[in-house]
């Protein structure tokens, strides 16, 4: 066999399935959804039993009373701190992995995750210059400036990458990848230096937060994220026709009454958006915006009519689990989340890489 | 006897400057903070960063060290030649032997005798006035290092033996040492009293603001009757010589009753 030149074999189209089979699937993911969201609201390092658990829940849907029998804190436990960290948790998830599933596809980069273009560094610049600021958490709107700074990181980060990657009127997409890896290491060598001089009570907030952390999540961080997670999803899923086309190439795309300019910057702010609102709040979990795409997509086709909704759906279903996790196994004492996304996830996707290894994922 | 002292911790400063030795301190910590003299002595870096060459410099014949510089530090000096005292203590009582070996390294034992036992009275004047309450007499209570996330102290610490000896129940004394947890155990464990600290990290009021304010404690027993209270860190965690005036601080918060002025 000669060595340099490899032939080109054409992709295989993972067998193609029928409309309604994946409707279903949407359907029925979104049942799942539903389902771990209250079996992880009846898990908890309290004990509280499930049928109490159930009875709360139940109890704050419209017409339903039941005596309670409970205390007024194991309310508070099940409704304003589990509930509002699994609701929290699903957000994020779907947002990291309808965005990941975005940059895959507009960047046509099976490699393409969230952070590809400088949104991790940016958002950690801004969280460490909030955790080394004296500030007192009584005088702003929320609990503390963190979340603020670090959505101004990452959507700085991504504007300054957009800003040098453009050229005219065009977007290359290979300049807007080389920018934003670029950026990210300029950004990390900053970030590694603050980190080395920060303190040593500082240090700890900051490593955790670059792990993914939920911590004492509640409905006003919930809020905040949701209007983001869902306007910027929303507009996503209207793009996916545009990028099912974009596959072929930009410029068939162009020829075929797409304008790719428009669609490329829409889907880039949608998912930055959607990105920084998520981090912003937990740090850079890691691994939800790269795998969930890929594992939807070998399961499912590369469909984005029905990938993006099926990967935003499974994104938040594995979230939450893995924080479900982070917050049990160890219990009272927490794991940073995104220890638990790669432990956990990447012996299930190797495990799916494998069932299907013939299937392309482009 | 020892006429140039660098001390390595914060609660060595106190116990060096409670047994007069204040003049003969060369060196000491950035985080030596009490009394207010030991912020004037020359610096020799942090407690888990002191730098051997600032301490050479200042040529000590005594340099009292803790546990924490046992296998990285100490080694260092020695092989120097300097003349090292490892001062470990686990407890109270420990705290307290330690400021007898001080007092012997340093040719204060008279006044290390006098300090410890005064200590000593100190704190059984308060283990007196507790030691007949019933167990439902003592109220349970919550030590907050850190909010968020929320660290506190158990098991093997000073402060959770402080919390015992004045009549109350740390509701985080099954777990070891300096432990992080999470709101939803706090509040199945419902604590009466909630004692946050200050002097921690680089806003040193917010535990005690968030212990304060955050709404889903506000069901908690130590909320509905208004006793949440703020205590100084270095008093209540440092096993120097103001140990007693630590015991005494929470005591007066967790028994106010029996120790209100």
């Amino acid at each position: 066999m000669s060595l340099g030149v490899k032939t080109t074999t054409t992709p295989q189209v993972p067998r193609a399935l029928r409309w309604r089979e994946r409707v279903w699937a949407i359907g029925g993911i979104a049942i799942v959804l539903a389902l771990v969201i209250v079996f992880s609201a009846s898990l908890g390092s309290a004990h509280i039993p499930f049928l109490t658990t159930w009875k709360i829940l139940i109890s704050e849907l419209p017409f339903v009373d039941f005596d309670g029998t409970w205390s007024r804190n194991t309310e508070v436990i099940v409704l304003d701190t589990r509930l509002p960290r699994i609701i929290l948790a699903g957000l994020v998830g779907a947002a990291l992995a309808v965005s990941g599933t975005t940059y895959q596809g507009l960047f046509r980069n099976p490699l393409a995750d969230p952070y590809l273009i400088g949104v991790s560094q940016g958002a950690l610049l801004g969280a460490i210059i909030g955790f080394s600021m004296p500030f007192d958490p009584q005088g702003l709107a929320g609990d503390s400036v963190i979340p603020l700074f670090a959505f101004l990181g990452a959507i700085g980060a991504v504007i300054i990458v957009y800003a040098v990657a453009r050229t005219g009127r065009t977007l290359p997409v290979t300049s807007l990848i080389l920018a934003g890896v670029a950026l990210g290491a300029f950004l990390a060598a900053i970030n590694s230096y603050l980190i080395l001089k920060s303190k040593n009570e500082e240090l700890h907030s900051i490593f955790n937060w670059m792990l993914g952390y939920f911590g004492m999540s509640d409905w006003n961080e919930v809020l905040v994220v949701l209007p983001f997670v869902i306007a910027g999803t929303l507009v996503i899923w209207l793009y996916a026709r545009p990028l099912n086309v974009m596959q072929l190439d930009e410029d068939q795309a162009q020829q075929l009454g797409i304008n790719v300019e428009r669609v490329k910057l829409i889907l880039l702010i949608m998912a930055t958006l959607v990105t920084a609102a998520a981090v912003a709040f937990v740090g850079t979990i890691g691994f939800v915006g790269i795998i969930v795409p890929h594992a939807v997509r070998l399961v499912w086709g590369p469909d984005h009519r029905f990938l993006l909704p099926l990967a935003t759906l499974v994104g938040a279903i594995f979230l939450i689990l893995a924080d479900t996790l982070a917050r049990t196994v160890t219990g009272p004492e927490q794991i940073p989340v995104g220890v638990i996304t790669a432990f956990a996830g990447t012996p299930f996707f190797l495990y799916l890489l494998r069932k299907r290894r013939r299937g392309t994922f482009f | 006897m020892p006429e140039r002292i660098i001390s390595l911790a914060p609660s060595n400063t106190e116990i060096l400057f409670a047994l007069g030795l204040g003049d003969k301190i060369v060196g000491v910590t950035t985080y030596c903070d009490y009394p207010p003299q030991a912020v004037e002595k020359p610096k020799i870096g942090g407690f888990s960063t002191p730098d051997i060459e600032k301490i050479l410099a200042l040529e000590p014949d005594l340099v009292v060290a803790a546990n924490f510089h046992k296998d990285t530090v100490i080694p260092e000096l020695e092989r120097r030649g300097l003349n090292v005292v490892l001062v470990d203590p686990g407890n109270i009582d420990e705290a307290i032997d330690s400021i007898l070996l001080v007092g012997e390294k340093t040719g204060t034992s008279k006044e290390a005798q006098r300090l410890t036992s005064e200590i000593r009275a100190r704190i059984k004047a308060v283990t007196d006035k507790v030691a007949s309450l019933s167990e439902n007499q003592k109220p349970r209570t919550l030590y907050i290092t850190w909010h968020d996330p929320l660290w506190t102290l158990g098991d093997g610490t000073i402060t959770n033996e402080l919390i015992e000896l004045a009549g109350g129940v740390n509701i985080f004394a099954n777990v070891s040492g300096n432990s992080q947890t999470d709101l939803e155990t706090v509040l199945a464990r419902n604590p009466q009293v909630i004692l946050a600290s200050t002097g921690h990290g680089t806003a040193e009021d917010s535990p005690f603001a968030w212990a304060s304010t955050e709404e889903r404690l506000s069901q908690t027993d130590a909320r509905t009757n208004g006793r949440v209270y703020e205590v100084d860190a270095n008093l209540v965690t440092r096993p120097g010589p103001r140990i007693a005036e630590g015991l005494e601080a929470i005591a007066k918060l967790i028994h106010p009753d029996i120790f209100g002025d």
